[in-house]
């Protein structure tokens, strides 16, 4: 992406700081497209905000096995794809599990 | 009016390393305009389907560069909707037949994906997806695994069921001299095969593979077999953005309007090529197009209804798995097996008695559903 794309594309992230939702289904992906690959195997999937958006995300800070169907979890920003070191560092929302009964992430 | 096919052509698919875009689509094309008993200069127009070779390859202009390389000098065009490429162009075809604008029209659905690595065919499919779910680190699997992930847990879909669409698949791409994949798999062969994205393994994957497919329709000159209903729906890019994970509406949509179009029903089908870009695939093409209740397609296809020779022949060409998935060729290429079958030229995997069939090709996730019915 180009810098202005990716300028545009972090306008719109503070939107997500600190979001609560629930997992409603994800994946282990092993074969990952360009700029993932440092990742695998990772976790993706689909997660539903208190507001009802539904958003794709990837899921971090914890393994599959911690992983089930209607998960609490917390939006939180993080590097995006690996880059080339000239190019722009892009920031995404990505989700970890919340630990509702303690009001903060899950260790 | 009716939308005569006049003749088609072919390219085994698969890897052709000596080969280029351009020496596919001329051989698929000249075929086909050989097999029409149409000259060049009869056609009033090309329609080239193709999704990823100006992204990949800098080629762009593809409708003018086909159709110069064929001798047709009339209109030409290329249409791209993802992996619903072919099956828009056929679709542009027949809006050009049935308004009178067009008599004779040659469509051509052609990729080369082999010059580039996985990686790169990856991320260039991924163009089909949306912002957030590239963001995400999804990949076509990935979004796939997760329509199977809902449907194994709302209906109790299981692995084999999934298994059993890539084994019948196969089954019928044994019998198919132009498919990529022609032999025999085992239900345990795609259990334990690498995972992708969990839960579907490479052999739940349809391949990246090299082929055109083409086709010549007419207003002007009769032939046994015509396209009776052409019909096409859209949805949402993004997966996320649905009320189910279960279902593709545009698929429901598109094939109720291609029932009207055509006047037949469920009943009157004798055999379906849909896009089973991964296993799960099929199963929800068909219970979407209704030969099945919702949620009840895997048990369906294990049942063995699906296999040739049975109640309802599903993917005779092999299907996307195993006669392989040259994206923009795909929805062309699976015109021409209901063609050949309701000609009565499938040879060993011929469905007796076949009159009317139906093919489905996907773009993405479902955001484009092309769906065409053939009768004789």
């Amino acid at each position: 992406m180009s810098a202005s794309q990716i300028w545009r594309l972090h306008k719109k992230l503070h939107k997500y700081l600190g979001r609560k939702g629930k997992l409603l289904v994800w994946t282990k992906i092993s074969v990952p497209p360009s700029g993932f690959e440092d990742f695998i195997p990772y976790l993706s999937g689909i997660v539903e905000f208190e507001n009802g958006e539904k958003l794709p995300v990837q899921i971090v800070d914890c393994t599959d096995e911690d992983l089930k169907p209607n998960l609490k979890v917390i939006s939180v920003i993080r590097r995006g794809k690996k880059v080339k070191p000239e190019e722009v560092i892009e920031y995404v929302v990505k989700v970890k599990p919340f630990d509702s009964a303690q009001g903060r992430p899950a260790s | 009016m009716k939308i005569n096919i006049l003749g088609s052509g072919i390219t085994k698919f698969g890897e052709h390393w000596d080969k280029d875009l351009l020496d596919l689509a001329m051989e698929a094309g000249n075929e086909a305009l050989n097999n029409s008993g149409l000259k060049s200069e009869e056609i009033d127009a090309v329609i080239v389907g193709n999704m990823l070779y100006s992204k990949a390859s800098g080629q762009d202009h593809l409708g003018a560069l086909i159709a110069s390389n064929l001798g047709i000098k009339s209109s030409s065009s290329h249409v791209e909707a993802a992996c619903a490429s072919g099956g828009l162009a056929v679709h542009t075809a027949s809006q050009g037949i049935l308004s009178g604008l067009y008599e004779n029209i040659l469509v051509v659905g052609v990729e080369k994906m082999t010059d580039f690595s996985t990686s790169e065919v990856s991320t260039a499919l991924m163009g089909a997806a949306s912002e957030e779910e590239r963001q995400a680190g999804l990949t076509f699997p990935g979004l796939y695994a997760l329509m199977a992930k809902a449907h194994m847990k709302k209906f109790g879909t299981t692995r084999e069921q999934l298994a059993a669409v890539a084994v019948k698949n196969h089954f019928h791409a044994s019998l198919n001299p132009k498919a990529q994949f022609p032999f025999e798999i085992s239900v345990d062969k795609v259990l334990s095969s690498s995972m992708i994205s969990d839960p579907l393994t490479l052999f739940d994957s349809s391949p990246i593979t090299d082929g055109a497919a083409a086709i010549v329709l007419s207003s002007a000159k009769k032939s046994e077999v015509y396209i009776s209903a052409s019909a096409v729906a859209s949805d949402c890019v993004g997966l996320a953005q649905r009320d189910s994970l279960t279902e593709v509406p545009a698929t429901q949509i598109a094939a109720e309007k291609a029932f009207s179009q055509s006047g037949l029903t469920q009943k009157d089908i004798d055999l379906l090529e849909v896009h089973d870009c991964f296993t799960i695939a099929e199963i929800l093409a068909i219970e979407d197009l209704g030969f099945c209740k919702k949620g009840e397609g895997g048990k369906f296809i294990e049942s063995g209804a699906t296999k040739l020779g049975n109640k309802l022949p599903v993917n005779t060409s092999g299907g996307l798995k195993g006669c392989g998935h040259p994206v923009g060729a795909t929805g062309v290429k699976q015109i021409i097996e209901i063609y050949e079958q309701l000609k009565g030229a499938a040879k060993k995997r011929q469905v007796k008695n076949a009159k009317a069939g139906l093919t489905q090709n996907v773009g993405g996730t479902g955001a484009t559903v092309a769906i065409h019915i053939l009768q004789k």
